[in-house]
Parts: structure tokens; C-alpha cells; sequence
């Protein structure tokens, strides 16, 4: 990790570790077809709109920050998008997925089925569905996205059960995620519980919500 | 939403040619100093060819130096009761198939062939693609005197290619400068060119009657030892290239890598009225997702520093960073160029 040189403005690009991959695949998944935009790094609450030397001054302490590099776990950048609302916008589209924390028993299932509040002048279903990706794929006997029927997503949810490696998480699509605990005993050594994170993207609208899941042994 | 296609005329491919200095520190196209390491030396390996380091450290390894003799001559038979078997004419034939592409052709120099050679092989990590025809400056020293060779690509009315790629002739000179002393193309007719270059391979092939002459005739009296592999004891052939690449009065070997970096110019311009709002937690102030100021429900001011290129599956492919934030808002448009190298 490094700052980079902020004197002058400079784009500093890598492939990710996802796109390397797809790469190596050769499969013709490796298309870059879009773009989005994110604001890592920023913290709005340094702008200041009452600066007493005016609007040129409001975003002072932002626009000089130095910059970390681009870190290469795709899961770790672009994190906060930038979206594109209609003027006059007064809530961000935020995630409900009806649990701030999700607690399954070992062998359990649990169907989960985001929703987008204040988003397109309501709270809805997105059309193009959410990105779900659990941080230990091992925890989930089951994890599977359903509700979206397209090439794209199916080829997704399908790659999405394939464990290379130390990667050990993954990612599904979908309108309604399905989770089914682990029953493997071992995977819990001595404790009595297994600890891992799930972060929902809309794939529309942008917004994200990381909800902690705790698996509790049952025997 | 928080993707924008891109269109064709976002992207643009290039490639460009990148030259640098091919040795251990690339900013210094320059080595005047050369090690061999004698675990090499004394190993299997060193009855065929010689690394050669610019420094102590075998991670300065530069190139090797072999020597080839079509009758194994110069290097020990590998069994005595085999004539013309030996180090020497394994590494004839390996050259022969390798830049001639044909087990009865003679490597010819100039207009003069011949059945035995030096080579200089370049460290493969090195020399990236190729070694950039007319940066060669080489410096021999034999018992009649050194000579700087380098090749004459800068002269050469038209390129030559054989099965390993361009062919230029070493002949005297600096850097691509023919020196024409001797003769108009910088080597004596009689006796050939001084070798040949081989820049897509990075080889240097060395013509020992050219390097066997006197001073007067172009050469420096190198000789190369022709004794029958029946009877050789050793492979003095390869320390006597060492000796005259180390041994000159102010020895030295120039040269740079060349290699062709092919980029994916990726062009994103969010438009004015996109990408003015933020799913950042510090943009929003509460749990019901209210903006963080009111002045940001009509004159939103947002700061890109990441940008992210997708496949139609959303997966994240790149991803470039800024080295400074920049502002946005309904009032801004940005162009931003992302150079993806391969």
C-alpha cells in the first residue's frame, strides 16, 4: 500500500484480481463493457458549506487528501458508488433486508429478499436484482441467488459455487438470496459458533449493506 | 443507477515500443564489470557455457557465453572411443537448428562461412522481447590489441531474416556507428563479418577467424583452441571469450532491451447530470438515508477518486485510482483516461 504522487492529477490502473481470473480464463468474460464511479476514501463530513471564506472553500479538506493505490481485491474497492438521481434528491436509496444481524442454526435455512428504500420514488425491488457476497462460502451448505432469469446472472450463480484456492468467498445474484447453514461439525473446531460477513449490493441503484452472520452449533 | 455502457469510441488500442537498458539496472545500459560463478564453471553445465554477472551477486545474472564446433573440436569428446562428439558439437547443432533451421547449412558470415563460433546469450529476463538493433557497443581485447563491435542495422539497406528472426552483421563500431577504417562495411572481406546479431533471439554469434586476424587486418588475434575432442582435456574455449569480454582495458558491454507494451486506452466521461449523488455512509446523515447538508438535495457536490470498469455481468475487471479527488457535480463534466497496459 502507498499514497500516490497527488502534485499532479494521474489515474493509477490495475486489473483485480477477479479480472486477472477472467483473464486466464479466456472464455470471453474479460469484456469491459461499463463503468461506475466511487468515492472510497472520502468522508463528506470534512466538506464544509458554512466555510467563512466561501463556496471555493467547502471542499477544501477533501480535494488535497493524497489518495491510497488501487488495492487489487475487488471486494475491497469501489466499495461507495457514486449514482445518478434526479436533482432535487433529498434520501439515498439505502438497503433493507428486514436484519441488522443474521443468526442461523447449524443446518438452518433462511431466505433473504432485499429492498431498496427511496429509491425511484419508493421502496421496490430493483429491477436487475442484488449482488450478494458472503465473506466464507464454507459457513453455507446452500447460497444461491433466484429471481433474476438472465444468460449473464445464470453464468454468474453458476461460476459463484466454484472455490479456487484460499478464496474462499462468494458471490450470487439475485431478487431473493437462499442460505442453508453448514452441518459440518469440524468446520467449528471448538467454538460454538461460526462468524462471517454478507454485503448486499443493488445492482441498480448502488447502495450496500454488509449484515454479519453468526452460525450456532447445534451438537 | 450506477453503470454507464461505454461506447465504442471509448476505447482505444495502442502499442508502443519501450527501450531500456538491458542489464540488471535497466537505467544503466552499460556493464564494465563481469563475474562467472565457479560452482557453474566447475558443474556439467560449464563444460557448455559460462553465466556471466555483472557483479557477486547471482542474481546479476547477465548472459552466458558457449562456444560451437560443428567437429567437436575444443571441448572433451563425451566418450573417447567417439570422435566428434562433444559439448562443442552439441552446441553447433543446437545453434544450427535454432538460426539456420537446416542440420546442413554453415553459418556464414559476411560472405565467409565457418564450422565453429562464440555466442553471447542474453539473460532471458533481461532482454524482455528483443535487444534494440543498433545499441549494442561490445568491447574484445585479444593478444593483438580490443576491438568494439556493434551491428550494423543503421546501415543495412534492407533487413534479413532467418529462422531466428532479423539477421544483422557485428561488424566495428559504436552504438550502431560502422567505423570505416578497415573497409566501408566495418569488416574485412577476406575474413567475414565479426558475427552476426540476432536481435529477436538476443544472441550474439562470433566469427573466431574474423577475431583470429591480426590488428592489421581487423582482428585481434583471438584464437579459438581447435584441439580434436578426442585429445581436449577441458573447454578452454569458453574462458577465453570471458577473458576477452573482461580483460579489455576499459571493458564494457553495452546494450537495450526493447520490448512492445500493447495498451487498452479505456476514455469515461460522466456526464453532468450523472453521478452527482453518493452511496458513501458519510453522505448520508441517519438511518432513513437523508443526505448528509441540505445543500446537497439540489446542488449535490460528490468526489470521484475510483473508477471502475465491468463486464455485462458486473463483475469488476479494473480499476483505476485518482491521485487526488475530483469534484463533481451538476455543473462538472470529466474526462477520464485509464490506460490498462498488457
Amino acid at each position: 500500500m502507498g499514497y500516490l504522487n497527488n502534485s499532479v492529477v494521474t489515474v493509477d490502473a490495475i486489473l483485480t484480481t477477479k479480472g486477472r481470473e477472467l483473464l486466464a480464463k479466456n472464455d470471453g468474460s474479460f469484456r469491459i463493457t461499463q463503468f461506475a464511479l466511487a468515492d472510497d476514501e472520502i468522508d463528506y463530513t470534512l466538506y464544509n458549506p458554512t466555510h467563512p471564506s466561501g463556496s471555493a472553500y467547502y471542499g477544501q479538506a477533501i480535494e488535497n487528501m493524497p489518495l491510497l493505490e488501487a488495492f487489487p481485491d475487488e471486494t475491497q474497492i469501489m466499495k461507495y458508488k457514486l449514482t445518478t438521481l434526479p436533482r432535487g434528491t433529498a434520501k439515498m436509496p439505502i438497503l433493507d433486508v428486514g436484519y441488522t444481524n443474521i443468526v442461523i442454526k447449524q443446518g438452518a435455512s433462511l431466505a433473504i429478499t432485499p429492498q431498496t428504500l427511496n429509491y425511484l420514488g419508493g421502496n421496490q425491488n430493483e429491477a436487475s436484482g442484488y449482488t450478494a457476497t458472503i465473506s466464507d462460502v464454507r459457513l453455507l451448505s446452500t447460497f444461491e441467488g433466484v429471481g433474476i432469469d438472465s444468460p449473464q446472472t445464470n453464468a454468474l450463480n453458476v461460476n459463484s459455487t466454484t472455490t479456487l484456492g484460499t478464496n474462499v468467498s462468494a458471490t450470487v445474484v439475485g431478487t431473493t438470496i437462499n442460505l442453508r447453514a453448514t452441518t459440518v461439525n469440524t468446520l467449528f473446531g471448538a467454538n460454538t459458533a461460526l462468524y462471517a460477513t454478507m454485503t448486499i449490493v443493488g445492482r441498480d441503484s448502488g447502495a450496500r449493506l454488509q449484515v454479519p452472520i453468526t452460525i450456532t452449533k447445534v451438537s | 443507477m450506477s453503470f454507464n455502457r461505454l461506447e465504442a469510441d471509448d476505447f482505444v488500442v495502442s502499442a508502443d515500443s519501450i527501450t531500456a537498458g538491458i542489464f540488471t539496472d535497466s537505467q544503466i545500459p552499460t556493464i564494465t564489470t563481469f563475474f562467472t560463478s565457479s560452482t557453474q564453471r566447475t558443474s556439467n553445465s560449464g563444460d557448455y557455457y559460462l553465466n556471466v554477472f555483472s557483479n557477486a551477486a547471482t542474481s546479476s545474472l547477465e548472459f552466458a557465453v558457449t562456444y560451437g564446433n560443428e567437429l567437436g573440436s575444443g571441448s572433451q569428446a563425451y566418450n573417447l572411443d567417439v570422435d566428434g562428439k562433444s559439448p562443442s558439437s552439441t552446441v553447433y547443432g543446437q545453434y544450427r537448428t535454432l538460426v539456420l533451421g537446416d542440420e546442413n547449412a554453415d553459418f556464414t558470415f559476411g560472405s565467409i562461412t565457418s564450422s565453429d563460433f562464440w555466442a553471447v546469450s542474453m539473460e532471458r529476463s533481461r532482454y524482455k522481447e528483443s535487444i534494440f538493433p543498433g545499441s549494442t557497443t561490445l568491447l574484445l581485447r585479444g593478444p593483438d590489441g580490443v576491438i568494439s563491435l556493434t551491428d550494423n542495422s543503421q546501415v543495412a539497406s534492407s533487413v534479413v531474416f532467418n529462422d531466428a528472426g532479423r539477421v544483422f552483421q557485428l561488424v566495428s563500431g559504436s552504438a550502431g556507428t560502422v567505423f570505416t577504417t578497415l573497409e566501408s562495411n566495418g569488416y574485412s572481406i577476406d575474413s567475414g563479418s565479426y558475427g552476426l546479431f540476432l536481435p529477436d533471439i538476443a544472441t550474439y554469434i562470433l566469427n573466431p577467424r574474423a577475431l583470429s586476424n591480426d590488428e592489421a587486418d581487423g582482428g585481434i588475434g583471438l584464437d579459438a583452441t581447435l584441439t580434436s575432442a578426442l585429445t581436449a582435456t577441458d573447454s578452454p574455449n569458453l574462458n577465453t571469450i570471458f577473458t576477452a569480454i573482461t580483460h579489455s582495458n576499459a571493458s564494457s558491454f553495452t546494450a537495450n532491451s526493447e520490448e512492445t507494451i500493447t495498451s487498452d486506452f479505456v476514455f469515461v466521461r460522466p456526464r453532468s447530470s450523472q453521478f452527482n449523488y453518493s452511496e458513501n455512509p458519510s453522505f448520508i446523515s441517519g438511518s432513513t438515508g437523508e443526505v448528509l447538508y441540505s445543500s446537497f438535495i439540489n446542488a449535490p457536490t460528490t468526489y470521484i477518486t475510483t473508477v471502475g470498469l465491468y463486464n455485462d455481468t458486473n463483475e469488476l475487471l479494473a480499476v483505476a485510482k485518482l491521485s487526488k479527488p475530483l469534484e463533481k457535480d451538476f455543473t462538472k463534466e470529466a474526462l477520464v483516461r485509464v490506460k490498462l497496459d498488457f
